[in-house]
């Protein structure tokens, strides 16, 4: 039997959850809408320099009340951030205008019809002067589905202290690197070679890059399946760094950010990564920032250059919004030069626009511009199909985890996977 | 040492091998949500150098408050629609007689244990079609598919076990029908609802797979689809600080309730069949 | 995720008489109105998707290629019955099920005693018992992947670990188990506890008497009498664990063969946005759980049906 006092506990309880309750209701519901600029919703991953925020803002004020850019912060991870847009976009959600787009998904999105094509003469004038790396990830297709916004790629870092040790140059090859680590792994140094080797997007950009630099590839552009010889190399040299004293005991769970710790807590002697790695590490472990030195990503065969899948983001103008035009008008404005030059210096993040890369403060920030230039010059893409979501599963079902790759069969692995892939009507 | 007190040192023994195993994960995610982010990931369970900066990180960051408010929100008025028509079934079921009832607890059964998952799929298509992805209804009616079966179990129980004869003996003693509701059932009632309350909107907070696949931004998404999500230092980093403190916030009133009612939450959970 | 509760209300009809027809209609249509709201609300907040399920399933729709959306018949389950990794993942599902739910028995059954038993703090032990349960299944497999992990983590350096346990499917599967065996042993001590208390102490002071040890009168008395309650909390605990997402998804969404039915669901649905086969797949995850349901129900007796509760 409950005593009285039970009664007034319980009653009050009732009471705060009433009011709590209602207290909820009225904050959901308190947003109005009012008249003034009109407000383009820019769905963009969090950029922690305040780079976007700045560029948002300062556009906004530029364009003499006519719009109001708002950010709407979707996740870190690439490909969470897919799922949000596209989970929207598939449901022809209007409240998006501006769409950060990671730079494969530009033919999943163009062929859904998610994303308005540029008219052509507003193409030509948001590509002028890029590189011609980001501008193919933006194009489909024969045309321009999104402006290039920044860009990334990957190169060599490694311990200049420990090369000294073993009295070698920086690797220029996979197989040099892997057989400079197991040297370094003899003496009892740190030895690893840090890459992506989780089961996730990074492991697509490694095999992608390797294929592409052994002169091979995956897909055409019509999306016939090439899967050939340089794939068999490419899951090669995976597997051997996977299997070698070069392997961190962690490859199969690396990503970006453990790659960069692991560095940075010393364990490592190269590091393949993108380079907000740079600064990371000279405002983290100084003392290893002091000995960091970069380098061409290696090649795999000794006498093509390499060609590294380039990353980056592109904007897009969603096929639903009510103010394309408006929207159009944003993106070029954030893209302007002086917002790039921003992002560059204060986020690491590697402008499209090939001028920034011989201006004196850019170079200051990013003493390995040159490396990003080249490299952003003779790019490698990942492969552009509507079905990239689907491929780049399929790719990273068969080479994961790496050290059981068989590299006899992985061709026929990777080709009878990337077919089911290509149908989509498979399950993956 | 006489056998009582043997007794009693053995079960002081499993009563600290019982709080040691339930309770070092809760102070583990504590002493990393006080680690500085450089010392985030040196592995030491006592943070070297202690910080609340993480708190205030995410307390300055839009998307946890926002998650919070939609947390707090959709877990309450889920719970309150649920247990509000569950209280009414869960009377007929104790106190009326009509066919049915046993096939209404068996469907509920049913019902709460069909797998999420297989639900996601059709709700997120209806709701791009009709606009409720990512808003608050686009998850409370999905909660209803688990909150509301639960609720109906767990008050038919509850209701069971009151003497409604009471009811009839307050009106034999010259108490309006209303009276009789308002004096003898209400607080005999309300125990059992609050208690189912408690329990349900715990089982509200805690939903991961509706949360995740239903929302997608700060509108609508819950903590816990938010926490997953977290922004890092880099487009590359993930905040372990960040989400360790987000962790304990969110554990924060669990742990409240489950330390001011515990009695009440064994008794609703083994519904009535341990004396509370 | 647990939801549920343990004894199911038995029949809670009071024997009635019936003597007045007139008034036993009355009570029926009373019956009628309260009971509606809540099971049309049910109804259709399961049912719809259900239906809508079983209908998708039975297409080719994907929301990449609106326009190739067409009827298909059974397209979609071939392919998924045909495909290895559904069949891996049946198998992932039910390695992490199994030896979850009885390592959740064991201690499931050791804390149940220990709470019924205890001459210690009983009340303070119950709130702390009840601490996994409570917690949010996110908060807990991010705390214990942490742990974990190689450079972050406690686990591996209380245990002189050189390489990383979660590089590799063994530990991987160890982790996300013992996750799972920590968030909802406490759940299956309650559900067990309910029936513990259905044990009278007569019954055990009266084999005392006739000289039977504790461990024979747990074996003898407790269990058969409790069965009805193990019933209960096995299906219960085995039903949750099959459809397991929240901990692999926080681990790792999936990788080093540790992908469940209800990862791949997902997957399927809403990061390849294949409704089609997405929703074959979830009726197949159905199925699964009901094929488990009724070898439980049928196969461990009938005791265990809903309203069983009490033997």
């Amino acid at each position: 039997m409950p005593t009285r006092q039970d009664c007034v506990r319980v009653r009050r309880t009732i009471i705060t959850v009433a009011a709590v309750l209602v207290g909820a209701l009225l904050a959901g519901c308190g947003s109005s809408s009012s008249k003034g600029p009109v407000t383009l919703n820019w769905y963009v991953y969090p950029e922690p320099s305040g780079s976007f925020a700045y560029a948002a803002s300062t556009c906004s004020k530029d364009s003499g009340g006519k719009y109001n850019i708002v950010m709407n912060l979707l996740s870190t991870s690439s490909d969470q951030q897919r799922v949000s847009e596209v989970r929207r976009l598939a449901a022809g959600d209007p409240s998006i205008d501006i769409l950060a787009m990671d730079v494969d998904w530009t033919a999943e999105y163009a062929t859904a019809k998610w994303i308005r094509p540029w008219p052509a003469a507003l193409a030509a004038q948001v590509t002028r002067g890029d590189l011609p790396g980001p501008v193919a990830t933006a194009t489909w297709d024969g045309k321009l589905y999104a402006a290039p916004l920044n860009s990334n790629t990957e190169i060599l870092w490694y311990r200049k202290d420990l090369l000294a040790d073993i009295h070698q140059p920086p690797p220029t090859t996979w197989n040099q690197m892997i057989d400079d680590a197991a040297e370094l792994a003899k003496m009892g140094k740190p030895h690893y070679i840090e890459e992506q080797g989780a089961q996730y997007e990074g492991l697509t950009v490694w095999f992608n890059s390797l294929v592409d630099s052994d002169g091979g590839g995956i897909l055409t552009k019509s999306n016939q399946i090439i899967v050939g010889p340089s794939t068999e190399v490419a899951a090669s040299i995976m597997h051997r760094l996977a299997t070698s004293p070069a392997a961190d005991p962690s490859l199969n769970v690396t990503e970006e950010s453990q790659s960069e710790t692991a560095f940075e807590h010393g364990t490592a002697a190269f590091q393949i990564n993108y380079p907000f790695v740079w600064a990371a590490a000279h405002k983290d472990t100084p003392a290893i920032g002091k000995e960091m030195g970069y380098a061409l990503f290696p090649r795999v065969n000794p006498s093509i250059a390499p060609k590294v899948s380039i990353g980056g983001y592109n904007l897009g103008v969603s096929a639903f919004s009510k103010h394309p035009q408006l929207a159009f008008d944003a993106v070029r404005c954030m893209i302007q030069p002086q917002f790039q030059r921003r992002d560059a210096i204060k986020g690491g993040l590697a402008p499209v626009l090939g001028n920034i890369y011989s201006e004196p403060a850019f170079i200051k920030a990013y003493p390995f511009s040159a490396l990003i230039k080249a490299q952003l010059e003779n790019y490698g893409l990942r492969p552009q199909t509507p079905v990239y979501a689907d491929v780049t599963l399929a790719i990273q079902l068969a080479l994961s985890p790496t050290s059981s790759i068989d590299p006899t069969s992985v061709v026929s692995t990777l080709r009878h996977e990337i077919k089911e892939a290509l149908s989509s009507e498979a399950l993956l | 040492m006489s056998l009582r007190a043997r007794q009693r040192s053995g079960w002081s023994a499993a009563f600290v091998l019982i709080a040691v195993c339930s309770l070092v994960p809760v102070v583990w995610i504590v002493m990393l949500s006080l680690k500085t982010p450089a010392t985030a990931t040196d592995g030491s369970f006592i943070p070297h150098h202690w910080t609340l900066s993480n708190y205030k990180d995410i307390f300055k960051e839009g998307i946890f408050t926002s998650a919070l408010r939609n947390s707090i929100g959709i877990g309450l008025i889920s719970t309150a629609l649920a247990v509000l028509l569950a209280s009414m079934a869960a009377y007929a079921i104790a106190r009326l007689d009509f066919p049915g009832k046993r096939a209404i607890l068996a469907v509920s059964l049913a019902v709460v244990m069909f797998p999420q998952i297989s639900l996601v799929g059709p709700l997120y298509n209806l709701w791009r079609q009709i606009g409720l992805y990512d808003t608050w209804p686009g998850l409370i009616i999905p909660y209803m598919t688990f909150a509301l079966p639960l609720s109906i179990y767990v008050l038919s129980s509850f209701f069971r076990e009151i003497p409604w004869e009471l009811e009839q003996a307050a009106q034999v003693d010259g108490a309006t029908p209303f009276q009789a509701f308002r004096k003898v059932i209400a607080p005999l009632a309300m125990p059992g609802i609050v208690t189912t309350f408690i329990i349900v909107f715990m089982i509200c907070w805690n939903d991961f797979v509706f949360a995740i696949s239903l929302t997608s931004t700060t509108n609508a998404e819950t903590v816990p689809a938010a926490i997953a999500q977290f922004p890092g230092a880099s487009q590359f980093t993930q905040p372990i600080g960040d989400i360790a403190a987000a962790a304990v916030v969110v554990t924060v009133p669990v742990m409240l309730l489950v330390l001011l009612f515990q009695r009440r939450i064994v008794a609703g959970l083994t519904a009535g069949a341990v004396k509370g | 995720m647990s939801t549920g509760a343990v004894a199911a209300p038995d029949d809670v009809a009071r024997p009635r008489r019936k003597r007045l027809s007139d008034r036993a209609r009355a009570e029926r249509r009373l019956a009628a109105m309260l009971v509606a709201p809540a099971a049309i609300v049910m109804i259709a907040v399961t049912a719809y998707p259900v239906v809508e399920t079983l209908i998708l399933s039975l297409q080719r729709a994907d929301l990449r290629f609106p326009s190739a959306n067409k009827f298909v018949g059974l397209d979609n389950y071939s392919a998924v019955l045909k495909a290895p990794v559904w069949w891996q993942d049946v198998g992932h599902t039910l390695i992490i099920s199994v030896i979850a739910v009885s390592f959740q028995f064991v201690l499931g059954m050791l804390l149940a005693l220990a709470m019924h038993r205890t001459l210690v703090a009983r009340g303070l032990l119950r709130s702390i018992a009840l601490v996994p349960y409570g917690i949010v299944a996110v908060v807990s497999a991010y705390s214990w992947d942490y742990a974990w992990g190689l450079d972050s983590g406690w686990i591996p350096k209380l245990l002189g670990l050189k390489s990383d346990p979660l590089s590799h499917p063994f530990g991987t599967y160890t982790a996300i188990i013992i996750t799972e065996i920590w968030k909802n042993t406490p759940f299956m001590a309650l559900l067990l506890l309910a029936g513990l208390a259905l044990v009278s102490d007569e019954l055990h002071e009266a084999a005392k008497v006739d000289g039977a040890s504790a461990w024979q009168r747990f074996w003898r008395i407790t269990v058969p009498l409790m069965k009805p309650a193990i019933l209960v909390a096995l299906l219960f605990r085995t039903l949750d664990e099959v459809r397991i997402f929240d901990v692999i998804y926080i681990f790792n969404q999936g990788a080093n063969g540790t992908e469940s039915i209800s990862m791949l669901n997902y997957s399927t649905l809403l990061d390849r946005l294949n409704l089609g086969l997405g929703s074959a797949v979830s009726v197949l995850l159905f199925v699964l759980v009901a094929i488990i349901a009724f070898i439980f129900l049928k196969g461990f007796g009938a005791a265990a049906a809903p309203g069983g509760e009490r033997a």
